[in-house]
């Protein structure tokens, strides 16, 4: 049995899936996207984060933790004496009987939903992933949001136990994928393409960034290959300018190279001239 | 919304009409015999007589003064069907023959006394009805009928609704409901409906109505600005199961949704056969971020009233008095309100004196157990000493007075309980569990050493502050912490349950707070869950506020584990969920489910805000640019500019957690 790290279950998530489900975020990602609203997921270690907010500035955090490479590092001790209760283990490690049983407790709200894995990249931990989807196969609808950068036969098992895939479409273009997200988009668009052979239940996601992924030529290029893989209905989640809200808890900044205040831009039309339903979230 | 509603809004929202007030001194604290109030009556009537503010106000009966006066009686939901068809014409010939059917000579001056009190209240609309007789037509007409004759029409009875509670709040009547307002003024609406009123104009009388009733509250008395008790409860099942949920109900419900007004506050009856389409309609108005509708459980709250020796019947046609309170209308003269136990302080004194002394956790919660019996009995020998107040015009709204010729509290009326708050439940849940955990499980912590934590309100003791926090909190799900928070309701509805009063009625347990998690906590020492002195309790019968929870689906289940119908006298499970899960049509229904998942639970009561921590903040700071925003306070909704800063903190505390 493998031990997985998560940063988080949110009960109740309403957007990540059919009914009422619950989200399991499990830490690492192989992107790091410019735009990453859970920069907490793309780190695979735990990490020790001190919240932003009510320090009252006693210095106890600081006089317990350590300096690495010109970094602070914040030890167990400095979770202990802070006074506001600010610090705090980000990611925990658990084992899939320990974290399905728990999920399970919640059957009788999620009858009508199920669990959603999300990260980070929830293929970045496969082996602790499908130890969960078999120990919930048949008695709890599960679900898996990817950004499907991941190796075929992995992607490939995972059509075998997952129920449903919410599939992030970001960049058409590899150049640009590479650009934004630092990698390259040629293994997604080569499990997607077999995602949407398959007849699995997918949704497609795409992140509106202003100037970034709302173009006209990278709109018109993701529709295509929609069209292509017959698939007609697709989620858009425009830009949230909460997006660089946690990157102070981690002790990083957030400087995307894109122009924040720009509301992007819906391209109803383009998704209108390949067919497409759009939902926006 | 029609033009004339759209006017008569904006002229509320404009606040015009507190300038048109003139000064009138406030009265002070409420007299006690029913000789007074008629004279304060009086008095009031004549610094503040009923005026129509705008041509389009069909209601009239604004206050012309800002005269406010202290609290009185109230807390019940009177008995409007029974005057709207009698008239006070009627009433008063009904009194008059009670009179002569009775030698007591007390009796017989107490039901002059309602007389005169009805005498007065036709007397200045008589005047009201001359005055705006070239100004307001509709109204003029109406008040040819009404409050001498009984109502007619749908508009009829609005008038004269708003009547009597215009005459009411001026004699020292605060919080009075407007109970079943879909099921009693249901008869009315569909006489219009058959006289061939459209919809449309039945819609805009309502809007209308709903508008009429915001415009003294700012003059009633409260806790709080928005703390006046004007609840309006809808929908609800009858003795055959029958879900009645009819046209008036979903009408109220839209014009709610459309005005975004705070009053009245609507309360939804529910059950598990409710349809999910109310459900959804109801989270559209939760939307609105009114913080309502409030939802009743008709599936625990009736068994419950039942329990506590209320007729099967009078069970079925509960309503929420004020706030949250559960009681009987019409008949029911119970005072929910009564006193408090305040769990985070009476086990927190158990732990000061018994822990270091006590073996096992097993022998510290036999005195837990003990500590709140004992409280128990002091509060009932404490609800022995009760001030009567005796008001006739009140009298004359409540069943069996009239009859009887008895004052509200001194016979008149069938049901006169007493009910008492169960402050900070999960807190004290939490402490005990954190020494369960600390002290005996893992011996983390020793007796002796905890005790000295608390005594220093964790002033360089924060290793320990933050153990006990880390500690099983309720909210989670946890059977660990949980089965603590339900011996503690067990001892309390045992002890206290069905305890005998001296009105001649029982006492009743509830899970409210009312405004004593501000108040009450001020004094309260530091406790074992990690609060320090004088932190807040959380809000009625919700996870304590530095809880980080594991989310609303462990909340639902820690908070329905306990067999909720044994501690009825009401107070809500509070929760806030974040204004974007409601974005959309997805986000509404999710949230409708999840509603009905909680009252499938067995759920008694829940308050669902939708919040915005952000904006909260911001309308801190800058509250010039959010005059509209309306907050969920304690069971009633208020402009959040209006309320006092701690209470404002404490709804963003309460946010905290929300992504």
């Amino acid at each position: 049995m493998v031990k997985g790290c998560i940063f988080s279950i949110e009960e109740f998530s309403v957007y990540d899936g059919p009914g009422i489900r619950s989200t399991v975020f499990l830490k690492g990602c192989p992107l790091s996207c410019e735009w990453c609203h859970n920069p907490e997921g793309q780190d695979a270690g735990i990490q020790i984060v001190k919240s932003p907010n009510g320090c009252v500035g006693c210095g106890a955090c600081f006089e317990n933790a350590v300096q690495e490479n010109g970094k602070t590092v914040f030890m167990e001790r400095s979770i202990k004496k802070c006074p506001m209760k600010l610090l705090r283990y980000c990611g925990k490690m658990t084992e899939s009987t320990e974290l399905c049983s728990k999920l399970l407790a919640n059957r009788e709200f999620l009858s009508d939903g199920g669990v959603t894995f999300s990260g980070g990249e929830p293929f970045f931990q496969s082996g602790f992933l499908f130890e969960c989807l078999e120990q919930l196969k048949g008695k709890m609808h599960t679900a898996i949001q990817t950004s499907g950068f991941c190796e075929s036969a992995v992607f490939a098992r995972a059509t075998e136990l997952a129920d449903h895939f919410l599939f992030d479409l970001k960049l058409f273009d590899e150049a640009q994928h590479i650009k934004y997200t630092g990698v390259s988009n040629r293994l997604i668009l080569e499990n997607f393409r077999f995602l949407a052979k398959s007849g699995k239940d997918l949704t497609v996601r795409i992140p509106l960034i202003p100037g970034v992924t709302d173009t006209y030529e990278n709109i018109d290029g993701l529709c295509r290959l929609m069209s292509e893989s017959g698939i007609y209905y697709a989620e858009l989640m425009p830009y949230n300018k909460m997006a660089g809200g946690k990157y102070k808890l981690l002790g990083k900044t957030y400087s995307p190279s894109f122009d924040e205040t720009l509301t992007p831009d819906i391209r109803a039309d383009i998704f209108e001239k390949y067919c497409i339903k759009i939902l926006v979230l | 919304m029609t033009d004339k509603t759209l006017n008569f809004l904006q002229f509320l929202k404009s606040g015009e009409y507190k300038k048109m007030r003139k000064h009138a001194e406030s009265f002070g604290e409420c007299p006690l015999t029913a000789e007074k109030h008629l004279e304060s009556f009086k008095t009031a009537l004549e610094l503040c007589r009923p005026v129509l503010f705008a041509e389009y106000d069909d209601f009239g009966f604004n206050r012309d003064s800002d005269l406010t006066m202290m609290w009185g009686s109230g807390n019940v939901t009177p008995n409007y069907l029974r005057i709207l068809n009698t008239g006070f014409d009627g009433v008063k010939e009904q009194i008059k023959q009670s009179i002569s059917n009775t030698h007591n000579i007390g009796r017989k001056k107490y039901g002059r006394m309602m007389l005169s009190c009805i005498d007065l209240c036709l007397d200045y609309s008589d005047r009201f009805r001359d005055e705006i007789k070239d100004k307001n037509d509709r109204l003029y007409k109406a008040l040819l009928k009404v409050p001498h004759g009984p109502a007619e029409s749908f508009y009829e009875a609005c008038v004269f609704i708003k009547l009597c509670i215009f005459f009411l709040r001026l004699i020292y009547t605060d919080h009075i409901g407007l109970g079943r307002f879909d099921q009693y003024m249901y008869g009315f609406f569909l006489a219009d409906k058959r006289r061939g009123v459209s919809c449309e104009e039945l819609f805009e009388t309502l809007e209308n109505f709903f508008i009429s009733l915001n415009f003294d509250t700012d003059l009633y008395w409260g806790m709080q600005q928005g703390d006046n008790g004007q609840s309006m409860v809808l929908g609800g099942f009858d003795v055959d199961g029958n879900y009645l949920y009819n046209e008036l109900s979903e009408m109220c419900m839209k014009a709610s949704l459309e005005l975004c007004i705070i009053d009245p506050k609507i309360n939804l009856r529910v059950g598990k056969n409710t349809p999910e389409e109310v459900f959804e309609s109801a989270t559209l108005l939760t939307k609105q971020g009114l913080g309502f509708p409030q939802y009743c459980n008709d599936d625990v709250v009736i068994p419950g009233l039942i329990k506590l020796g209320y007729d099967k019947h009078d069970a079925y046609d509960y309503v929420v008095a004020a706030c949250w309170e559960f009681i009987v209308p019409n008949c029911g003269a119970d005072t929910p309100n009564y006193h408090l136990l305040d769990f985070p302080l009476v086990i927190g004194n158990m732990i000061k004196n018994e822990l270091c002394e006590s073996k096992s956790f097993d022998e510290l919660m036999e005195k837990a157990r003990l500590a709140v019996a004992n409280e128990c009995e002091r509060l009932l020998e404490l609800g022995k000493i009760v001030v009567r107040v005796e008001n006739p015009l009140l009298s004359v709204f409540m069943d069996g007075c009239i009859e009887s010729l008895l004052d509200t509290w001194s016979g008149g009326t069938k049901y006169r309980n007493l009910g008492s708050h169960g402050v900070g439940i999960s807190s004290a849940a939490d402490a005990l569990a954190a020494i369960k955990k600390n002290v005996f499980d893992e011996k983390t912590i020793s007796a002796q050493q905890l005790t000295d934590a608390l005594e220093m309100n964790f002033e360089g003791c924060e290793e320990i502050r933050n153990l006990l926090l880390d500690s099983p909190k309720m909210g989670n799900n946890d059977a660990y912490v949980d089965s603590i928070a339900s011996e503690l309701m067990a001892s309390f509805s045992k002890h206290f349950n069905n305890k005998p009063n001296i009105f001649g009625g029982i006492w009743r347990a509830g899970t409210g707070s009312a405004q004593n998690y501000v108040y009450a906590s001020k004094t309260c020492p530091a406790t074992a869950d990690g609060r320090r002195s004088g932190q807040p309790y959380p809000s009625s019968f919700s996870p304590s506020l530095e809880t980080k929870s594991a989310g609303l689906l462990s909340v639902i289940q820690s908070f329905t584990k306990y067999d909720l119908s044994d501690i009825i006298n009401g107070g809500p499970l509070t929760i806030e969920i974040h204004d974007s899960v409601l974005r959309n049509d997805i986000g509404i229904k999710k949230t409708a489910q999840l509603v009905k998942k909680y009252i499938e639970f067995g759920g008694h009561q829940l308050q669902l805000n939708s919040v915005n921590r952000e904006k909260l903040i911001d309308a801190q700071k800058h509250p010039e640019n959010h005059k509209n925003l309306i907050v969920r306070v304690w069971g009633w909704s208020g402009y959040f500019n209006e309320l006092d800063v701690e209470f404002q903190d404490h709804i963003i505390k309460r946010c905290e957690y929300i992504i």
